[in-house]
């Protein structure tokens, strides 16, 4: 019921921004350091990340076209108009399956970063529970107020992520900065690839741009929304590597939470800070788990129509709690985020890219 | 889920009380009484119907001279009695045949001579059945029959005695009118037909209660409030098919959105200056007849939170308290919560100093800390309670008792720790810096779920409670306005009267999430 005209269930291009920014931003932004340093040994992998934000950027825009292609369908629905309707089920089912496991990876990953950071006794099992127990609620309720959370909690990351680097800025060293431009071109390749993983979470415009007033403005949202995340980890990977060294970063799981680790508040108002900047940080991961939960019921709903959406949270629920146990310890999760980041590159990159030259080559149009 | 069984379960209900109602109209109008023309038969009547109470009076008497029997019939102490005697009883008696004319003849026009010439009383109508006459009774008029006519006149005559206009209780303000609404409902629209003179003004009245037959307005003004905010609230008024209705709080809780939840979604308020600047906002206020409780509707999270006297005050002064207020509804949840989290989980997160001093006053305490809150807060809470049931005076012994009670002897007694007792004053403070008492107490439930999130997960748990309530709000509606307007949607217009409240000279607008009709608030600002 909607009593009021600006009431009603459509986001605009402001929203678009902030969604694709915050679900960019996750679990991914927390380990990036690592790897990068890891593949390009020094502070160049800055450029590793540009070449990467850009590469992200062209897919996103990309996929913002074909999305705006079809403003009043859902993915299901273009799908089939592009490539039958058989094929778009076998697409969509595998878009569905791809967001369900990445709930689980980002369920699993706010476990094992709370219990390392927050709790040492409390099993995370219970952890990724209470965790996904608030998730299942958010997704419960409307899809509007789903994005409007997220409009509600990006302001508070951005201000906790902002005021640990400006804290940082007396603990950077020069000398873990220089030398500049040592690495070689393969390396930085070698590194982007590794930050592409961090980027993944745009391909959301692909089903959002259904709900938005202005579909063409999609491509741009996309594109602008991916800023903010390429700034942010711009600044961060060169905050981390200036205070701690390529060579530390290697070691450290969680880079940018050690970063937190080592702010000192004026004052000694509070101490340790990384316990507050993750418990804050709770919030980002928490929206994008949101949005991927969303996706799985959304697509898998648009395959059967018949089943309602909370009967669809009832079965999809302790699938994504059992998955997210899955992982028996750091290397099979962290290779498990792998392999689901590969297979979301095939799945909600090329596939739809693919359906986008196809769309164009035999001129398929959405209905205004 | 529980949504979904809820509304069926009320649709049910409203269903079969439709039925129910349908059914009880086509009695009605197959059983309504015509009135007799026989005088004495009328009267026995109304006396049979009404059980001939004590209350009850019927005066017969002749008109003037010419010996035509007529009577009077009221319930003592519903009608002004004086009234009734002066301009009615006296009237008649004393009726002397005006120039030329006779009086007419025991029919019909009898009834149009007394009405045209004779009684000197602006609000009168006639009834023609007992139903009729029975309820305008009930309601403080008087019927007046005359032998021979089958139609009878109701006189407005209601003058009862009402408490005098007094400051309200619930809401006082250092600056600003001291007036209240009371329980006279025909008191509290004067009250606000004083402060807005605009013939747009609507009250739009209802009777609610299938047997107690309470009066209701719907107050708003046309040509500013969204029409379908009115509808919708009519709609549901239009639904309420109670037999009493006691207290708005029927009202409210019959029309909100959501019942599971544990915030208001209708604002309360005794103030007519507050009533006043809703209308003007383009709200809507409903007035219920018997109590001094006005209802205004939709109300956002942020409306609950202002105060009229943010807008008495200079503009720095009521940004600042509204600062202030935000600042206490979290902590009025969460500090109890918080200091869990942080004595229980996180001690490493309390600076060193502070976290010996608090170990150290710790010491001897048994419970853990979790517990210890809860012995604190519930007793805070039990203290509160007491102290709103008890007499003036006694309830000062409550204060005493419980301030040295809880404050000295419970840490001298080695039960809890001092800091607890300040975590536990500065909860109970700050939730008295809430305006509106039944978001305060909204506040107050939720602070047991915090705490015990934070007895299970410490800071996570905290963060996990704050996100869920974050969510229910934002799901949450009032009469269909979004209850995080204008955070969530973004209205950034409107963010001039919401955390801080700027200028009054940049208000030109009304605000945008009510979706007013007119809204221009000013032409132009201040002339300089």
């Amino acid at each position: 019921m909607n009593t009021l005209p600006y009431a009603d269930q459509k986001i605009g291009q402001k929203e678009m921004v902030f969604i694709v920014a915050n679900v960019v931003i996750g679990v991914g932004i927390l380990t990036f350091p690592r790897t990068l340093a890891a593949k390009t040994g020094s502070i160049d992998g800055w450029i590793s990340i540009l070449i990467s934000g850009l590469v992200a950027s062209v897919i996103g825009w990309l996929l913002g076209k074909l999305a705006s292609r079809f403003p009043a369908n859902s993915f299901f629905e273009y799908a089939s108009l592009i490539v039958s309707r058989p094929v778009a089920q076998v697409i969509t089912f595998l878009v569905g399956i791809y967001f369900l496991l990445f709930v689980s990876f980002e369920a699993r990953a706010l476990g094992n970063i709370a219990k390392q950071y927050l709790f040492t006794t409390t099993p995370v099992e219970v952890i990724t529970l209470a965790f996904l127990l608030i998730v299942q609620y958010a997704v419960a309720g409307t899809r509007i107020a789903l994005l409007r959370l997220n409009m509600l909690f990006f302001p508070i990351v951005l201000l906790i992520s902002a005021v640990v680097q400006l804290y940082s800025i007396q603990m950077l060293e020069l000398d873990n900065v220089r030398p500049l431009f040592t690495t070689g071109l393969g390396a930085l390749l070698q590194g982007s690839k590794e930050v592409n993983l961090s980027f993944s979470g745009y391909e959301v415009v692909l089903f959002y741009t259904l709900l938005m007033t202005r579909a063409e403005d999609a491509p741009k949202a996309v594109v602008k929304g991916l800023l903010i995340p390429i700034f942010l980890y711009l600044t961060i990977y060169i905050f981390v590597i200036g205070v701690f060294s390529a060579e530390v970063v290697k070691n450290l799981t969680y880079p940018t939470i050690e970063l937190a680790k080592d702010v000192e508040v004026p004052g000694g108002f509070i101490e340790r800070v990384e316990s507050l900047f993750f418990t804050i940080w709770i919030m980002t991961i928490f929206n994008s788990c949101t949005v991927f939960f969303d996706l799985a019921i959304f697509n898998l709903g648009s395959i059967f129509p018949n089943v309602r959406k909370f009967t669809w949270l009832l079965i999809i629920s302790p699938l994504v709690y059992m998955i997210s146990l899955w992982p028996q310890n750091l290397v099979q999760f962290f290779s498990l985020g792998d392999q689901l980041v590969y297979f979301g590159i095939f799945i909600t990159y090329l596939v739809p890219i693919l359906l986008l030259l196809i769309a164009k080559w035999r001129g398929v149009r959405g209905d205004e | 889920m529980f949504r979904r069984v809820w509304e069926k379960w009320k649709n049910e209900a409203i269903a079969s009380c439709r039925k129910q109602q349908s059914s009880h109209s086509d009695q009605q109008a197959s059983n309504k009484t015509p009135l007799s023309e026989s005088l004495q038969e009328n009267l026995d009547i109304i006396k049979q119907r009404l059980g001939n109470p004590q209350d009850l009076i019927i005066r017969p008497f002749l008109i003037d001279n010419s010996g035509r029997a007529c009577a009077v019939a009221c319930i003592d102490g519903l009608v002004d009695s004086e009234l009734v005697h002066d301009k009615v009883v006296k009237h008649i008696q004393l009726l002397m045949s005006p120039a030329g004319k006779a009086i007419p003849a025991p029919d019909e026009d009898i009834m149009a001579f007394m009405l045209n010439e004779v009684l000197s009383i602006i609000e009168v109508k006639t009834g023609t059945t007992m139903e009729e006459v029975l309820d305008a009774m009930l309601v403080g008029d008087t019927a007046f029959f005359v032998d021979g006519s089958h139609t009878t006149i109701l006189i407005d005559s209601r003058g009862w005695e009402t408490r005098g206009i007094e400051e309200p209780v619930s809401e006082g303000l250092v600056r600003g009118p001291r007036d209240g609404f009371n329980e006279n409902i025909r008191d509290n629209t004067v009250r606000i037909r004083r402060r807005v003179r605009d013939p747009k003004l609507r009250f739009d009245a209802t009777t609610v209660g299938r047997r107690s037959k309470t009066d209701l307005i719907v107050a708003y003004i046309e040509d500013i409030a969204h029409p379908n905010i009115v509808n919708e609230i009519k709609r549901r008024i239009s639904t309420i098919d109670i037999d009493q209705v006691e207290e708005s709080g029927y009202i409210e809780q019959w029309i909100e959105d959501n019942f599971l939840s544990p915030f208001p979604q209708v604002q309360n308020t005794e103030r007519p200056d507050k009533v006043a600047s809703a209308l003007f906002q383009g709200r809507v206020a409903i007035i219920l007849d018997g109590t001094p409780m006005v209802l205004l509707a939709p109300v956002t999270l942020g409306i609950m939170l202002h105060s009229p006297e943010d807008f008495y005050e200079r503009w720095m002064v009521g940004s600042l308290a509204r600062v202030l207020r935000y600042l206490a509804s979290y902590l009025a949840v969460f500090s109890p919560a918080l200091y869990i989290a942080l004595v229980t989980f996180h001690p490493g997160l309390i600076p060193s100093d502070l976290a010996f001093s608090i170990a150290a006053t710790r010491d001897g305490v048994p419970f853990p800390a979790a517990v210890e809150s809860l012995i604190m807060v519930t007793t805070m809470e039990l203290l509160q309670e007491a102290g709103l049931r008890l007499p003036k005076p006694i309830g000062q012994t409550v204060g005493i008792v419980g301030g040295l009670v809880i404050g000295e002897a419970a840490v001298s007694a080695g039960i809890v720790s001092p800091v607890m007792v300040i975590v536990v004053a500065i909860t109970a403070i700050a939730s008295f810096a809430i305006p509106s008492y039944n978001l305060a107490i909204a506040f107050r439930m939720i602070r047991f779920g915090a705490m015990l999130a934070a007895a299970m997960f410490g800071l996570y748990g905290v963060v996990l409670a704050f996100i869920l309530i974050v969510i229910h709000l934002t799901n949450l509606t009032s009469i269909g306005v979004p209850y995080l307007a204008p955070l969530a949607p973004q209205l950034v217009s409107d963010w001039k009267d919401y955390i801080l409240r700027a200028p009054i000279t940049f208000f030109k607008k009304r605000p945008d999430m009510l979706q007013t009709k007119d809204k221009t608030r000013m032409k132009a600002g201040r002339s300089q």
